[in-house]
């Protein structure tokens, strides 16, 4: 393996989203995570379905839209060192397919929750907090801000 | 379908990705539902491009099982969360961390490195490391003999434990005619120039390195070629990376494949020329490419491009593809374009008579503007080369990095090359070359229809002596070569990021050195490693490159 090889595709992390199997594998591992929730006794559906729409969204939180850089030396001399992944995805341009699936997920997932949960107060304060961790950030008027210079370098 | 004398383009009505609906006839694109190919339900697709292609040429890239895509991202899925949680030890010192960190002193500076980019070295390729950078002690021939390593702290640090492990078949090296001997005829006159000439040059071409077994090579590869003239450099990644940049400058246009080699990519950003990237030997992109270039020009200016150069290169490492050529070269004279072929694998190792990927073709040397190759690989010796016209060759060795700086070839390795090349043309009196040109297309086509056969995906073109063979998944790639080295065959393994994330593969690079019998052993190896590690992931359902999904939006790094 060579690492930081001069490769055509300067930054992997933009392309990574879009690869075969990639959305499946997101959508079975929700999957997995909702039925491992339902088979702990003392969650109910509602506390399962509020779990399985925030787990996820924390994890996508940390992965696309706090962590920055890339995992691996690019040979661009760090021109993505200070982007989040979300912001490195297709070097920036907006409304990618792979950006709509990661916004329309979120949504689905909180929609299910909702009806499964019967819009209890708590479980729906829980979800739409949630959901708005996520959602915030993927909108491209916020395009490598830092709000409050949190996560700036 | 007659091309015209502008070549290849394509009239009718066109699917996104280029292609015309099933059944139809495209530039000679015949699809036949196996009636003629071997198993049942298996499409063939041959091209016969009207013309252009004087002999079938059958690419194929099978698709990555959707299972074997979703259980690769769930690998490196879990890799990437334990590589957190072993930072997060090493950081709280409950675990020992073996790697160089900042000292304390300096703990307030700016720090250097950032430590995230280092992520995916020290958890993912440290854990595997020991497949990489095995010290051999031998001539790397059919057989090469080995170092035994051991590590006590998983591949931070090794030991030699003091054995070789010897005769271990070597499915890696790039030997493609055998020519890396340590006895024989090339060998035997290597050492009498060593004895005339010594070994070091101690100058530079330009000044006073310039010896007479340079230009005696100059000439030769020139006729090998069968260009006007040719130079010779000292090494093959200096080649490509000092002689791109004195071709094209600022205001000129490279348009190169997506997966040409670092030296190219080097060459081309130093160049600081635009550069734009086609899909990997997908003719359509290329011919759009070129389209836009010529009639939208500059990105502000408008103005039309000085120079436009196609960078390809003759058989791509990793995929094991041959380049579209004979397309190439007339969209080259359609668009008026420059072509630069990079012939580092292709040289010696393709074509009737071992000259490359342009008698491989049958086509003519001359509409090849710019011919480079190397010797590292079908010569046995080191260095690189560039061919053309006499004007260009003359104007390479004044402005040329490589020829104006870089010491020139040492005179034992130039007679290696010198020898090896006139075995393969014939010259010494012997039928050797021909004998070992015939020999590594037969293994190409054995080993690649057994291993086929036997289920595996196998990446490339039929003829391709490089045959990369798809592991996929993160665990398999050690596994795979810790495995066939303790049944004592030296494969080489590649991942992320010389591959795409999940698409990580073992390279075998066939040799005219091996016989059928050595084959046979690697073959039966491969075979219990494969059932073992359950790599046979093939369903028989090959789609050819141009079906692969071209997808039109592009997103690319802008530059002004």
């Amino acid at each position: 393996m060579n690492i930081g090889v001069a490769h055509s595709e300067v930054n992997p992390n933009t392309r990574i989203m879009i690869r075969r199997g990639l959305w499946l594998t997101y959508a079975l591992g929700v999957g997995l995570l909702y039925i491992i929730l339902l088979s702990i006794p003392f969650f109910g559906v509602p506390v399962a379905w509020t779990l399985t729409n925030v787990i996820p969204n924390l994890g996508m939180y940390v992965f696309l839209h706090a962590v920055k850089g890339t995992p691996f030396e690019t040979p661009d001399q760090g021109k993505a060192r200070l982007l989040t992944h979300w912001e490195q995805l297709d070097y920036g341009v907006q409304f990618t397919s792979s950006r709509k699936f990661f916004t329309i997920s979120p949504i689905i997932l909180y929609f299910l929750a909702s009806f499964y949960t019967k819009y209890d107060p708590t479980h729906f304060i829980l979800n739409t907090a949630s959901l708005q961790s996520v959602l915030i950030p993927k909108m491209p008027q916020l395009h490598g801000d830092r709000a409050f210079g949190i996560n700036k370098y | 379908m007659r091309p015209g004398p502008g070549g290849c383009c394509c009239r009718r009505p066109l699917r996104a990705n280029g292609c015309v609906a099933n059944g139809e006839v495209r530039n000679g694109y015949v699809r036949s539902s196996a009636a003629a190919a071997a198993a049942a339900g298996q499409i063939h697709h041959v091209t016969q491009n009207g013309g252009l292609y004087k002999r079938p040429f059958n690419e194929a890239f099978e698709e990555t099982p959707m299972l074997v895509a979703v259980l690769t991202y769930v690998g490196y899925g879990v890799l990437t969360l334990f590589g957190y949680l072993r930072d997060f030890l090493r950081h709280w010192r409950i675990e020992k961390c073996h790697h160089a960190t900042e000292r304390k002193e300096q703990q307030d500076f700016v720090s250097l490195y950032q430590d995230f980019e280092n992520f995916y070295t020290r958890n993912l390729y440290m854990r595997i490391r020991d497949n990489w950078n095995r010290p051999i002690c031998s001539v790397p021939g059919a057989r090469v003999d080995i170092m035994e390593r051991q590590s006590h702290d998983y591949n931070w640090s090794f030991k030699y434990t003091g054995n070789v492990i010897k005769g271990v078949i070597n499915m890696g090296s790039y030997n493609y005619l055998g020519f890396a001997r340590n006895t024989g005829a090339c060998q035997e006159a290597a050492a009498k120039v060593l004895e005339e000439y010594g070994v070091g040059v101690c100058s530079t071409r330009q000044e006073i390195g310039n010896l007479d077994k340079h230009e005696e090579l100059e000439k030769l590869v020139a006729s090998f070629l069968g260009v006007e003239a040719a130079m010779a450099y000292g090494m093959g990644f200096a080649t490509n990376s000092m002689n791109i940049p004195a071709l094209v400058g600022k205001g000129c246009l490279i348009l190169s494949d997506e997966l040409n080699h670092a030296s190219l990519v080097l060459g081309a950003r130093l160049s600081g020329a635009t550069i734009r990237i086609f899909k990997h030997n997908n003719m359509q992109s290329l011919e759009k490419l070129l389209k836009d270039a010529i009639v939208y020009g500059q990105p502000r200016t408008r103005r039309p491009w000085k120079k436009i150069l196609i960078l390809v290169e003759g058989i791509y490492s990793m995929e094991g593809s041959i380049v579209r050529l004979p397309e190439v070269i007339a969209l080259k004279k359609k668009y008026k374009a420059y072509l630069y072929l990079d012939e580092a694998h292709s040289i010696g190792a393709l074509g009737p008579s071992g000259r490359g990927v342009v008698d491989y073709f049958g086509l003519d040397p001359e509409d090849v503007d710019v011919m480079m190759g190397t010797f590292t690989k079908s010569f046995g010796a080191s260095g690189g080369y560039i061919g053309g016209k006499k004007e260009l060759i003359d104007y390479l060795r004044t402005h040329s990095h490589s020829a104006v700086y870089a010491t020139s070839l040492s005179a034992p390795v130039v007679e290696q090359i010198v020898t090896s090349m006139k075995c393969i043309m014939g010259q010494d009196g012997t039928t050797l070359g021909k004998q070992c040109i015939q020999q590594l297309a037969e293994n190409t086509r054995y080993f690649r229809r057994r291993l086929k056969e036997m289920g595996f995906i196998i990446y490339g073109n039929e003829d391709s002596p490089v045959v990369p063979l798809m592991l996929y998944m993160p665990a398999k790639i050690g596994a795979f070569g810790r495995e066939m080295l303790k049944r004592n065959i030296g494969v080489v393994v590649v991942g992320f990021p010389a591959t795409p994330i999940i698409e990580s593969r073992a390279r075998f690079c066939l040799s005219a050195a091996h016989t059928k019998e050595i084959l046979d052993t690697a073959l039966k190896e491969i075979d219990e490693v494969g059932d073992l590690l359950q790599l046979k992931y093939s369903r028989h359902r090959l789609v050819p490159l141009l079906d692969r999904p071209f997808d039109e939006t592009t997103y690319e790094e802008t530059e002004d």
